[in-house]
């Protein structure tokens, strides 16, 4: 049980830590898509980005650079290309 | 787990670090309901809360009766010093 | 008593009044009593002069003659009397030691009066007077805590005599009761004879006391003269203070013990009696004084007696309790010692009783002045002593008791030394307390600083100079300094700001600086000043600067610190590896060290409000652990701030990305940061800063995004960044540049010229302000010290020559914008320090260059009506003036 309940964490910890500084992609509930580099996420899936984009309708419309978006905001996150 | 945390923690404790950062930085704050802000971030929480200085606000009004041509009007106001509630923030980036 | 009350006593109660400050300054409990509070000065006396003196009853005057002798005498004394203040009352003083030396060597009876009459003299007048007193105040600080309490009892135990004289006019009565203790003196002295001995030393004391204040002290005897002749009693001086007290009939507990303890002290010690009674006294009031006030003790202690005193009887009761004290021989005693005392003989006998009738009134009345100033002292401020002393007084009488007479003597001249020492104490440290250690620090700087301005002020220097020596006006610019950094006030003038603050308390140079050549005498007023200040500091730094090339060494024996390797031609490449990721990498580090300077700054701001009380010789050790505790705190937080701003990472010129510490400056946030770590931070450590933002300078983002061009100006957000630059940053080093010695500023000055552009840096604005800044040093340098070494200044030369070399083309493209802009004054303060050094075919050069704006500015300003012209044409001035040159010669 023990094992159980900390591999999930921990398995947290690690697929986290695994995506680091890869791109994701934050999806708001807005519709708004953002791009970036994980910098790092916390338990209310605040969420910061490097080289952040914003985009609409499949179009860049922004580029934030570096970004915290609000977790309340966020809808999912994902891999991002 | 406990190890990996700590290595985290000095390198990035949190998301908020970002924030944290920017304190006495011109940052950029996105607001719910096509608003923007611009100005020095003051002071910040963890809702954040924010206390921006020498602000530039910004709202974007999108007149789309015509499906074609999309055009965004905007207005902006100045405000000396502004204290914004958490719960309308969106994305909060500072200026490079 | 009497003595107050008497009209004619009243004018020399003033006097003594006026000449013992300590009797006005003391709060008098009975001030209420007369109305205006007597203690303040004669006239209140008179004004609250209930005229009761005219009543008393004169009857027994007659007997004034006998009790205190005859007329001539006392005229005499009354003259000393008077002369407190003057140089009599210094031959007194001097009579009095011999006399007590004298004494010393004689058995201890004699030596009681002696020791008595000295203390009378040392009541502290003398040292107000007395021009060469100022050393005293030295050795309170000694002291400090200890014994100041005896001066301000003495005083309000005058103030007390004083202001009981209002009451006097009840004395008189007591007066009568006087007589009547003669005869009981003769009786105690027929049935003392036997007990002389064991008694004796007590009746010494207060006998003593009386021939000794007689001869040496002229206070005691004018006071019994102005007593007897006004009104009835002239030995009745002290009581009339204790009439006033009634009140202190609860104190007495306290008061009782102090006349007591004296009188008792007094027996075994005749000599040691003043010292002894003052010991006593003090611990028993400082519980009292605590609680009451100061007055109340010394009231106590003269009135105890007078309590009784006033109620009618006075003379009874007063005997009463002398004879419980001091039990019989005291007449005997008395007189023997009068006698020896020379003229008091004739007073010796009333004196005596006197003394008799009151034990403390002994010392309150016949040596008014001396007693009560002690006792006073000892009530008054005796709280703060307390614990030392009352040891003393609980023992010493019984012990002196036993002692042998050799010891004895020892014993009382060791009192008599410390009591005059108290008495000192206590004149000095009447106002104790009344403000802190930081306080005098304070007060005596500013003490210094208009020391410094007056003897400045030879040189002749108008109200510049004296703004510039005045600890005030500094205060003022530096608190103005930063605020005044508008766009409109050049950067010479918190250039100046700061000069004043830091260089002006120092006078050893300020004449050089006065001195001034005729170019350094035209040129902006600011310049100037800071020349001035920038003068008045020779340094002897511990820092060795080698030269311009570059490679800089500073250590101090306490911290060797490595070396700035500042050399350009190192390469290093390792970084070149991820500069990839560095802007936001970079930038976001730089972020973090920023908080972690602050961080430090903040707990050292905090670390500093925890610092312990000061350590003094004497504090406990749990104390001076705190503080070692503080101050290693305080060392480790530095050393950790040295490190959090990075200043000592390697420079790698080769690097795409500034330096750690430079890039901090490029945040609002890192460039605050920057005077609060100079404050942290020492001399050396200070230089290192600054070497690093020379050398780093065309790096700086206020400088490399600084050059503004007439099409391109410069944006708003740069601007802001100049303007905070130049409010943070700036002051702090020119500063420490101010007060840099001229190899420094020849070694800035080589790194600039070597490891950056010059021609960018002049550029801008903070750029010509940091080179005005090392031209004016320079020069200043040149007209303080010019016997300084001769290499040095070919070493200078050398270095000016080829900053103007590498200027030179850039004179034209150093106004940024058109005439019609008004921030153009840095740049001609800028143009003016170059102007100064530069030799005449330089300044031809320097003119060429800058031909076309000077006369641009000249046209430009006779359009514009005269009010904005004149600071235009000012500017152009400072310029021009340096050169020997004035836009009036431009016609």
């Amino acid at each position: 049980m023990d094992s159980e309940t900390q591999n999930p964490r921990s398995g947290m910890g690690d697929f986290i830590e695994s995506i680091r500084d890869t791109t994701v992609m934050v999806k708001l509930y807005s519709g708004a898509v953002y791009y970036g580099e994980l910098q790092n996420i916390d338990g209310y899936m605040n969420v910061s980005l490097n080289e952040c984009r914003e985009i609409r309708n499949g179009k860049v419309v922004r580029n934030w650079g570096e970004a915290f978006i609000r977790g309340n905001n966020v809808s999912y996150i994902g891999a991002g290309s | 787990m406990a190890d990996v945390e700590v290595g985290v923690a000095t390198e990035v404790p949190e998301p908020l670090e970002l924030v944290r950062l920017c304190v006495d930085e011109v940052v950029i704050v996105k607001l719910r309901g096509d608003r923007e802000l611009k100005g020095r971030l003051h002071a910040y929480d963890s809702h954040l809360n924010l206390v921006l200085g020498d602000v530039e606000e910004t709202i974007y009004i999108v007149d789309d009766e015509d499906e074609d041509v999309e055009s965004v009007r905007t207005i902006k106001k100045q405000s000396e010093m502004l204290f914004v509630r958490g719960d309308s923030v969106v994305l909060v980036s500072p200026t490079r | 008593m009497s003595f107050f009350g008497f009209d004619t006593t009243l004018p020399r109660g003033a006097g003594h009044s006026n000449r013992a400050p300590g009797f006005g300054q003391t709060h008098d409990p009975f001030a209420g009593l007369s109305a205006a509070g007597g203690d303040e000065d004669v006239i209140d006396f008179e004004d609250t002069y209930d005229g009761l003196g005219d009543q008393l009853d004169e009857t027994d005057d007659a007997f004034n003659d006998d009790t205190f002798g005859g007329e001539p005498a006392s005229q005499q004394s009354i003259g000393k009397d008077f002369d407190f203040s003057g140089q009599t009352s210094q031959i007194a003083n001097t009579l009095r030691e011999e006399e007590m030396l004298y004494r010393a060597r004689q058995p201890p009876p004699q030596r009681a009066p002696a020791q008595q009459a000295t203390k009378p003299a040392r009541s502290g007048y003398e040292s107000y007077t007395d021009p060469n007193y100022i050393p005293q105040l030295e050795a309170r600080a000694d002291i400090w805590g200890l014994k100041p309490k005896n001066q301000t009892q003495s005083q309000s135990r005058q103030q007390e005599n004083q202001s009981p004289a209002p009451a006097a006019g009840r004395a008189p009565a007591p007066a009568k009761k006087m007589l009547s203790l003669d005869e009981v003196e003769a009786m105690i002295r027929a049935q003392s004879m036997g007990q002389s001995q064991p008694t004796p030393p007590v009746q010494h004391s207060q006998i003593p006391e009386m021939p000794s204040q007689m001869q040496p002290q002229s206070h005691v005897q004018p006071f019994h003269q102005a007593p007897y002749s006004q009104g009835p009693f002239p030995g009745m001086p002290g009581p009339p203070g204790m009439v006033g007290p009634p009140g202190m009939a609860g104190p007495p507990g306290m008061a009782g013990p102090p006349g007591i303890s004296g009188p008792q002290g007094m027996p075994g010690l005749p000599g040691a009696f003043s010292g002894p009674p003052h010991i006593l006294q003090r611990p028993q009031q400082q519980a009292a004084p605590r609680g009451y006030g100061p007055r109340q003790p010394q009231q106590v202690h003269a009135e105890l007696p007078g309590h009784s005193v006033q109620g009618s009887p006075m003379p009874q009761p007063t005997a009463i309790l002398q004879r419980q004290r001091p039990p019989t021989d005291s007449t005997n005693q008395q007189r023997r010692h009068t006698p020896q005392p020379q003229v008091p003989v004739h007073h010796a006998p009333s004196q005596p009783r006197q003394i008799l009738q009151n034990p403390n009134r002994l010392s309150g009345h016949g040596q008014p002045v001396m007693q009560a100033g002690q006792r006073g002292s000892a009530g008054g401020h005796g709280h703060n002593r307390g614990p030392s002393l009352p040891g003393m007084v609980v023992t010493h009488p019984e012990q002196l008791l036993h002692l042998t007479e050799e010891q004895r003597a020892a014993f009382l001249e060791e009192d008599a030394k410390r009591a005059k020492r108290n008495h000192k104490i206590a004149l000095l440290a009447r106002d104790n307390g009344l403000m802190t250690p930081q306080d005098k620090n304070f007060i005596t700087r500013i003490q210094l600083q208009q020391l410094m301005a007056a003897s400045g002020n030879v040189e002749g220097q108008g109200s510049e100079a004296a703004l510039a020596e005045d600890f005030y006006y500094q205060v003022f610019s530096q608190i103005r300094g930063a605020p005044r950094q508008t766009p409109h006030q050049p950067a010479s003038q918190f250039a100046q700001t700061y000069l004043f603050q830091t260089s002006s308390r120092y006078g050893a140079g300020r004449r050089h600086g006065r001195g001034g050549d005729n170019h350094m005498q035209r040129m902006e007023q600011q310049v100037q000043r800071a020349v001035e200040a920038a003068k008045a500091r020779p340094k002897g730094k511990q820092l060795v600067f080698e030269g311009t090339l570059g490679k800089i060494a500073f250590s101090n024996t306490k911290t060797p610190r490595p070396l700035l390797n500042v050399t350009r031609s190192e390469t290093v490449d390792k970084l070149k590896a991820h500069a990839k990721k560095s802007s936001a990498m970079d930038r976001k580090a730089t972020l973090r060290n920023i908080e972690a300077v602050y961080l430090t700054l903040m707990t050292m701001e905090d670390h500093e409000r925890l610092i312990p009380p000061p350590v003094r010789e004497g504090s406990d050790p749990e104390a001076i652990q705190q503080h070692m505790e503080w101050r290693t705190k305080m060392e480790e937080l530095h050393a950790q701030l040295w490190q959090d701003i990075k200043i000592m990472e390697p420079i790698n010129p080769q690097s795409l990305t500034p330096h750690p510490f430079i890039a901090m400056l490029a945040h609002a946030k890192g460039k605050k940061a920057v005077p609060r770590i100079f404050r942290h931070i020492d001399d050396t450590e200070r230089l290192t800063v600054l070497t690093m933002i020379v050398v780093n300078l065309d790096k700086l983002s206020v400088i490399a995004n600084g050059i503004a061009t007439p099409e391109e100006p410069l944006s708003p957000s740069v601007r802001e960044e100049i303007e905070l630059f130049t409010h943070t940053v700036m002051p702090p080093l020119f500063a420490h540049i101010s007060e840099s010695q001229l190899n420094m500023i020849i070694g800035l000055l080589g790194l600039v010229l070597s490891h950056t552009h010059p021609q960018i840096v002049a550029r801008t604005k903070i750029g010509m302000n940091l080179l005005t800044m090392f031209l004016s040093r320079a020069e200043l340098l040149k007209q303080s010290a010019p016997e300084m070494d001769v290499t040095e200044w070919e070493k200078w030369t050398e270095s000016y020559n080829r900053l103007f070399d590498a200027i030179e083309p850039a004179l034209p493209y150093l106004f940024p914008n058109t005439a019609n802009d008004t921030d153009d004054r840095h740049i001609w303060g800028f143009l003016a320090a170059m102007g100064v050094h530069a030799s005449p075919e330089q300044q031809q050069r320097l003119v060429l260059g800058v031909k076309d704006r000077v006369m641009e500015t000249v046209t430009m300003s006779k359009t514009l009506p005269t009010d904005l012209a004149a600071p235009r044409l000012a500017n152009v001035n400072l310029f021009m003036r340096a050169i020997g040159l004035d836009v009036e010669l431009l016609g």
